[in-house]
C-alpha cells in the first residue's frame, strides 16, 4: 500500500493513528489540536477504522485476558489494514496496547483466544509509537512555524505516571526523551521550570470514585507547581489534563495545558482561539496579561 | 504456627509474579501515590499474601485503591510487579464473591466495561449517569458535569463499533 496520499499541492506522508475514547470526546479539542501539528510535520491522519476501547484501566484491573484482547484486536485491525505504524496519543491506550502487543508476541494461547474472537491471529506487523516520540524529533518544525512566540509562560511539565514510567513496555530511554520534550516546549518560547512532581499521579480514574483523595493529590501538585514559580503546568496525556483543572480545593488552581495547544497558540493555527475556551480552568486571564492571546 | 501456602501460589500464578522475592524494604509503600488512603499498605498486602491471610487480602480496600500507576515498580529494588498483583487479587476476590473493600470503584468498572461491552467505545455522558445510579452519588459533581457540558467537552451522541457482535465474541473467549 503506498504510504503517500496525494492531495494536489503536495504529497503528504500518511500517518494512522489510534483515537481512544477520551479524543474522541472530552479531550476531542486537543485531538484536533493534534491533528494541526502533523498537518504542520507534512503529515496527512487517518484514524484507525473502526476501532474499539482499549479497556483502559477497568478492564486489566478485573480481567487482564479481556484486557489483552480488547487491546488485541486494534492491533489485528491495523495489520490487517495494512498499517505498518500505528500512533498512539494517550498514554494509557499506549501502555494497554503494548501490553497486550507483548502477551501476543509471546502467549500462543492468548493468540488463539484472540483468533478465536476475531477470525485471525495477529502475526506481529504492526510497530506502535507514541505521537510525542514523533513531535518530538521534530522541534524545528515547529520553531519555524512559531509566530506568537509564548514569551511569559513559565510552565512545569507533567509527564504523569504512564507516559515514562513503564521503560521495558514504552521501550525508550526516558532521560533523552525527557529532555526532547523539554526542547520542544522551549521552541515556543515557553521557559520550563525545574520541579519534584513532574511524574506525580494525577489520581486516574480516583478522580471519580474518591473525590476528596483526588483532591489532596491534585492540591500538592499545584502547590508545587506554584512553588517553583509556574504560571500554568503542560500536560502530555488528555485524562491528566482533565483531573489536574477538575479537582484540587485548597490551592489556588493554575491552567493546565495540552502540549499541542500550546504549538497551536504559538502558531496560530486554525481554531486555536476555540480550544483555549474549553478549560475548566480559564488561561485566558493569563494569555490576556501577557498578551497572547 | 503452620502457614497456609496455597494462596500465595494462587497469587503468584495468576499474576506471574514471584512473590517470595519481596524482602519488605516498603520502597513500594514509600513510593505509592495513594498509600495514605489505604487500609493496608501494598508491601503489607504482599507479606499478608505470604502469611496466607486469604480473606483480609480479598476484602481489603487497598487492592481497589491501587490505580496501576506503576510508581512501586519503578521503585522496587527486585522488580516485584505490585499492580500485576493488585489486578490477580481484584479478580480472585470477583471470582470468589467477597465482600467488596470498595463497591464504589468496583461499580466504576463494571459500568465501564459494560459499555465496552455493548457498543465498544464508552458514551461518557450515559455511562457517568450509570455510576451514579449504580452507586447513588446522585449529585457529587453535578455542577462540574454542567460546566463540562455547556464546555462542550461530552459528545452528545454515542459512537459504537460497526458489528457490535464482535464485542460479545471477545466477552465470550475469554470467559471460556
Ligand atoms: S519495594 Fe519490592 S521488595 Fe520492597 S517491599 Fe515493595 S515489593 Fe517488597
Ligand atoms: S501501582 Fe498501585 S500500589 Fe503501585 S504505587 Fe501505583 S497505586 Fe500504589
Amino acid at each position: 500500500m503506498s504510504n503517500v496520499r496525494n492531495t494536489g499541492e503536495k504529497r503528504l506522508r500518511r500517518v494512522h493513528y489510534y483515537p481512544g475514547c477520551s479524543l474522541m470526546s472530552s479531550a476531542r479539542d486537543f485531538g484536533t489540536s493534534l491533528f494541526q501539528m502533523f498537518r504542520l510535520m507534512g503529515t496527512w491522519v487517518e484514524p484507525l477504522e473502526d476501532w474499539n476501547c482499549c479497556g483502559a484501566s477497568p478492564a486489566h484491573s478485573v480481567n487482564p485476558d479481556y484486557a489483552t484482547l480488547l487491546a488485541g484486536r486494534n492491533i489485528l485491525l491495523a495489520e490487517r489494514q495494512g498499517i505498518d505504524d500505528l500512533y498512539v496519543v494517550c498514554p494509557s491506550c499506549f501502555v494497554r496496547l503494548r501490553t497486550a502487543e507483548k502477551i501476543l508476541a509471546t502467549d500462543a494461547s492468548m493468540n488463539a483466544k484472540l483468533a478465536k474472537a476475531c477470525g485471525r491471529e495477529y502475526e506481529g506487523g504492526v510497530r506502535l509509537k507514541f505521537t510525542p516520540e514523533i513531535l518530538s524529533d521534530a522541534p524545528s518544525v515547529f520553531e519555524k512555524a512559531v509566530v506568537n512566540p509564548l514569551a511569559g509562560l513559565r510552565g512545569v511539565l507533567y509527564f504523569g505516571c504512564l507516559l515514562t514510567r513503564p521503560e521495558w513496555i514504552t521501550g525508550f530511554d526516558i532521560r533523552p526523551y525527557e529532555k526532547k520534550l523539554k526542547k520542544l516546549v522551549n521552541v515556543l518560547d515557553v521557559e520550563t521550570l525545574d520541579w519534584s512532581h513532574s511524574k506525580q499521579c494525577c489520581g486516574s480514574h480516583l478522580a471519580v470514585t474518591k473525590p476528596d483523595m483526588v483532591d489532596g493529590m491534585v492540591d500538592r501538585i499545584r502547590d508545587h507547581a506554584r512553588r517553583a514559580g509556574a504560571n500554568c503546568i503542560i500536560a502530555f496525556c488528555p485524562l491528566c489534563q482533565v483531573n489536574l483543572e477538575l479537582r484540587g480545593k485548597e490551592v489556588e488552581p493554575l491552567p493546565v495545558f495540552y502540549i499541542s495547544e500550546l504549538i497551536g497558540l504559538a502558531a496560530k493555527l486554525p481554531g486555536h482561539e476555540g480550544w483555549v475556551k474549553k478549560h475548566l480552568v480559564d488561561p485566558r486571564p493569563l494569555l490576556n496579561s501577557l498578551g497572547l492571546v | 504456627m503452620k502457614v497456609d501456602h496455597s494462596f500465595f501460589e494462587e497469587v503468584s500464578a495468576r499474576s506471574g509474579q514471584d512473590l517470595s522475592r519481596c524482602f519488605h524494604c516498603m520502597c513500594c509503600s514509600g513510593g505509592c501515590p495513594v498509600a495514605h488512603g489505604m487500609d493496608y499498605l501494598p508491601n503489607q498486602i504482599l507479606r499478608m499474601i505470604q502469611l496466607g491471610m486469604r480473606q483480609e487480602v480479598l476484602e481489603s480496600r487497598a487492592i481497589w485503591l491501587c490505580i496501576g500507576c506503576y510508581a512501586c515498580v519503578t521503585e522496587c529494588p527486585n522488580r516485584v510487579h505490585i499492580p500485576y498483583m493488585m489486578d490477580a487479587l481484584r479478580e480472585i476476590a470477583l471470582h470468589e464473591q467477597v465482600r467488596i473493600g470498595e463497591p464504589d470503584i468496583w461499580a466504576f468498572h463494571r459500568e465501564f466495561l459494560k459499555q465496552v461491552g455493548k457498543r465498544g467505545r464508552i458514551y461518557e455522558l450515559e455511562f457517568m449517569a450509570r455510576y451514579k445510579l449504580a452507586t447513588g452519588n446522585l449529585f457529587q459533581d453535578a455542577v462540574m458535569g454542567m460546566k463540562m457540558f455547556r464546555l462542550g467537552r461530552l459528545e452528545l451522541l454515542p459512537s459504537s463499533v460497526k458489528h457490535k457482535e464482535i464485542m460479545k465474541k471477545i466477552r465470550e473467549a475469554c470467559d471460556e
